[in-house]
């Protein structure tokens, strides 16, 4: 992109007003002038943004214009466009408004705001909660009611149209971004650009002159230090790192197809918790339930999933160590077609549908008293505190339909020791159900059985999580990879003297060190003649 | 017993190095003791044996409990002291380019372990045992990434900070003439990128500091550049890691619970956190809006860090109630 200057367009800014003195670096023939100015596009008739450019004028054909501009505002997109429609011209606009940096940062910042909003203020919680918590009559802060968390949906915060919004507005720009700004830079920097011009070299970053050097020592020393070197003639052009400069690319796409996917999950998912006793079997159709308006059913709906077994570890200090289910499932026709013990971090999938061990409970217990039963006593949950649970159950005794029945309590926190009270709530003992050990109690023989939990299961199937995963890797990859620096080395071979000058992107304290040792190794070359 | 016994002298011996080290950078500061004994050197060793000390500890308990040592707030601590002392070697390794980070890490790993081992964290140092929803491999890569993203990003914005705090000081710049590290920094004056540095410096800070002598400004700038640079370095270095933890951590949580994402509240901060940093870094790419804006919002980005790590804890609520201050 050559940009020629039309003296009566150009005029200085204000904004920086020392121009910058570099003729005293150059020590060349031709004077130098280096200014800031402000181009106005000419065929609008009004700026399409405000481009800083340093454009060093001198006796030699103007070097292409540096890269830095197209990293900011990215207002050139619709530069090149003849004088088309309004139509026409309304797309790149649209662009160019959407891939403004200032305008990304803000969106970021508003979600990120957002977000931490939604963490301070209650989620789903019911009305009523807000009303008081946020009366109409004392306002938090002084205006902040309860109307405002409706009007806005800051009561479901990660779903509500404003944050949902501010997501698709911030998709937007990482596209109309990657579009306008990235791509172009990937062909900017896979340009084989050579140097012409001793000052053009002289002006990057990082210069200097070897007063007796070849330039295929120098091709052949940034070779071994891993550039890849390029010569046409006298001069020289040697890059290392390319990668560095595609990966930010690659996370912004990455982040797009996790958002893509991220939506496919909401919009086309099922999911579904159930609580089973050991023994029963239920039909994953009848738990599962749609999330969103694209959620088809398939075929395995109809497999019916039937608990044979569900066991618990424990710890030595009788804490819960691990709990298991053994599951099989069935098809239509009744036949069994797979079967897998499954527990926590370790789910069952099949069709589609993925069978999560989440959760246990105490389904009930069976005793026989004195001989008689075995009585099924449904354990009610007493106290469930996250993975503390206490879980009890009574045995009436006498009369059962008298008012105040007495009867034996029996109270449990896992599956594997139950606490026995008397008929006056005295403790009687502790029993595991295993070893069949009567307890006596009041003159009754009391036999427990054997304890009967529940599974906690969840069902999930999730279209989404493919896409979602691909997104991962890829992101996680490419942050990596944009770690990297993109060095660029110019030369040029001028008599017996050799021009070098070279530029880096991320690790630029580093690069003059790395640069002043490749050039230490450049031999010097004692000929008195030179070919 | 054996055990206890021997992560107690490991935890002692690293707390008391990285004490004498800090002291010895602090007389460094006000007397230049470089000249007089080679003291400067030895806090760099102190540091290693610091590193080893730390090391030595989370073997200990990872024999002694069986588990990863990374299962409460307590043992997330130790991780994190462990993550600034490698930071602060990475200094040691790199010789010939001898940066500020060591200002910043040796008293952050001592305060961090300090807080740790202070006893305010009532039974945490005993090893508990994990609940079944953290046995899993996924423990070890999600929340090793995690502290050592946390670590790497305080580093960096820790020297934001600094480099703020630098740039609007009007006073006190006497004794930077008498600081061995302004000596060094003569050496890279002359160079031609230096100057190029200084002419391309934002002309706010020319008009601040125009009463006071050129070269203490000039030292000052190129302090202000080295913040500036090793600042962005270390940050980008603690995003990769932040993100492959956050990325792990949704993965772990499908293979749990059967959902990628539930805007769980340390979820949600540490993504706070990871877009905080984000916008640090496109505000880096844009030379228009370079220099303090950056610094602001890194260190932002340090008080995020804080609540997301502790702050969220404090309410022990949601699936991450394993680190908060009252699970025992």
């Amino acid at each position: 992109m050559i940009v020629t200057l039309n003296p009566k367009i150009l005029h200085f800014s204000k904004l920086n007003p020392q121009s910058r003195p570099s003729s005293r670096f150059h020590r060349t023939r031709t004077t130098s002038l280096t200014t800031n100015c402000k181009l106005q596009n000419p065929q609008d008739g009004k700026s399409s943004g405000s481009i800083t450019k340093t454009i060093s004028l001198s006796d030699s054909a103007a070097p292409p214009v540096t890269e830095e501009s197209s990293l900011k505002g990215g207002g050139n997109g619709g530069g090149g466009g003849g004088g088309g429609g309004f139509l026409k011209r309304l797309p790149r606009k649209v662009l160019s408004v959407l891939s403004n940096l200032p305008l990304a940062i803000t969106e970021m910042s508003t979600i990120a705001a957002l977000m931490a909003l939604g963490t301070v203020i209650e989620q789903g919680e019911t009305p009523e909660f807000y009303f008081e918590k946020y009366p109409e009559d004392n306002p938090v802060l002084g205006f902040f009611t309860w109307r405002w968390i409706f009007a806005l949906g800051f009561d479901h915060m990660y779903s509500a149209p404003i944050f949902l919004g501010m997501l698709a507005l911030l998709a937007a720009s990482l596209m109309a971004c990657t579009y306008t700004t990235q791509i172009p830079l990937v062909k900017v920097a896979r340009r084989w650009s050579f140097m012409k011009s001793d000052e053009a070299i002289k002006k990057q970053d990082f210069a200097d002159t070897l007063p007796r050097a070849s330039i295929q020592d120098l091709g052949v020393i940034l070779m071994g230090d891993g550039y890849e070197v390029f010569m046409k003639g006298p001069s020289l052009y040697a890059f290392k790192g390319l990668a560095g400069r595609f990966a930010p690319i690659g996370v912004h796409i990455a982040m797009l197809l996790i958002m893509v996917g991220g939506t496919l999950s909401a919009t086309g998912s099922f999911r579904g918790s159930v609580t089973v006793p050991q023994g029963l079997n239920f039909v994953m159709g009848d738990v599962l339930a749609p999330i969103g308006f694209l959620s088809v059913p398939t075929d395995s709906f109809n497999t019916e999933v039937h608990v044979n077994r569900f066991t618990m570890d424990y710890y030595d200090s009788g804490e819960v160590s691990q709990f298991h289910s053994d599951l099989s499932l069935r098809d239509l026709n009744g036949k069994e077609v797979l079967r897998k013990t499954i527990s926590v971090n370790d789910p069952l999938r099949y069709g589609g549908v993925t069978i999560y061990q989440t959760d246990w409970s105490f389904s009930a217990l069976q005793v026989t008293k004195d001989g008689e039963g075995p009585f099924n006593l449904a354990m009610a949950p007493i106290k469930i505190n996250g993975d503390k649970k206490l879980y009890g159950t009574f045995l009436p005794v006498g009369d059962t339909n008298a008012p105040n029945v007495k009867g034996i309590s029996m109270l449990a926190r896992d599956l594997q020791s139950i606490v026995v009270y008397d008929l006056e709530g005295k403790f009687a003992g502790i029993r595991r159900p295993n070893s069949k050990l009567p307890i006596e109690i009041d003159g009754m023989k009391i036999v427990i059985e054997d304890a009967i939990g529940s599974t906690g299961l969840e069902l999930k199937t999730d279209p989404g999580v493919p896409v979602v995963y691909a997104g991962f890797g890829a992101l996680m990859l490419t942050t990596c990879i944009s770690y990297l620096s993109h060095s660029q080395i110019w030369a040029l071979q001028n008599g017996t003297s050799l021009v070098v000058g070279g530029r880096t992107n991320r690790a630029k304290n580093e690069f003059p060190d790395d640069m002043n040792r490749l050039l230490d190794q450049v031999p010097e070359l004692i000929k008195t003649s030179v070919d | 017993m054996i055990f206890s016994i021997l992560e107690h002298i490991l935890t002692h011996i690293s707390f008391s190095v990285v004490s004498i080290v800090l002291t010895i950078y602090f007389l460094t500061l006000l007397v230049n003791l470089d000249e007089i004994i080679g003291f400067f050197d030895s806090s760099d060793k102190g540091i290693v044996i610091t590193f080893f000390g730390i090391t030595g500890l989370l073997f200990t308990r990872w024999i002694y409990s069986g588990h990863f040592p990374l299962s409460n707030l307590y043992e997330s601590l130790i991780f994190l002291s462990w993550a600034f002392s490698i930071i602060h070697m990475v200094s040691y390794f790199n010789k010939k380019n001898k940066n500020h980070l060591n200002a910043i890490t040796a008293p952050s790993a001592i305060f961090i372990q300090g807080f740790a081992t202070s006893g305010l964290l009532n039974n945490m140092p005993q090893s508990a045992i994990l609940v079944p929803a953290l046995q899993s491999q996924w423990l070890m890569m999600h929340v090793s990434m995690m502290i050592l993203g946390y670590g790497a990003l305080l580093c960096g914005s820790l020297l934001s900070i600094a480099l703020l705090v630098i740039t609007f000081r009007k006073v006190g710049s006497t004794f930077w003439k008498n600081n061995r590290k302004t000596k060094f920094l003569l050496n890279e004056l002359f160079s031609f990128d230096g100057l190029y540095y200084i002419n391309e410096r934002n002309s706010v800070l020319l008009q601040q500091n125009s009463n006071f002598s050129f070269s203490r400004n000039y030292y000052r700038y190129q302090l202000i550049e080295q913040l500036d640079y090793w600042s962005f370095r270390i940050i980008s270095l603690g995003f990769i890691f932040l993100t492959v933890g956050i990325l792990s951590g949704a993965v772990w949580a499908n293979e749990t619970w059967g959902s990628y994402w539930n805007w769980d509240p340390k979820e949600t901060w540490a993504f706070i956190t990871w877009t905080i940093f984000a916008i640090y870094l496109h505000i880096k790419t844009n030379r228009n809006f370079r220099g303090i804006n950056s610094a602001i919002v890194a260190s932002i980005g340090f008080l995020l860090i804080w609540i997301c790590y502790f702050g969220v804890n404090l309410l022990g609520i949601g699936l991450h109630s394993y680190g908060s201050f009252t699970s025992n």
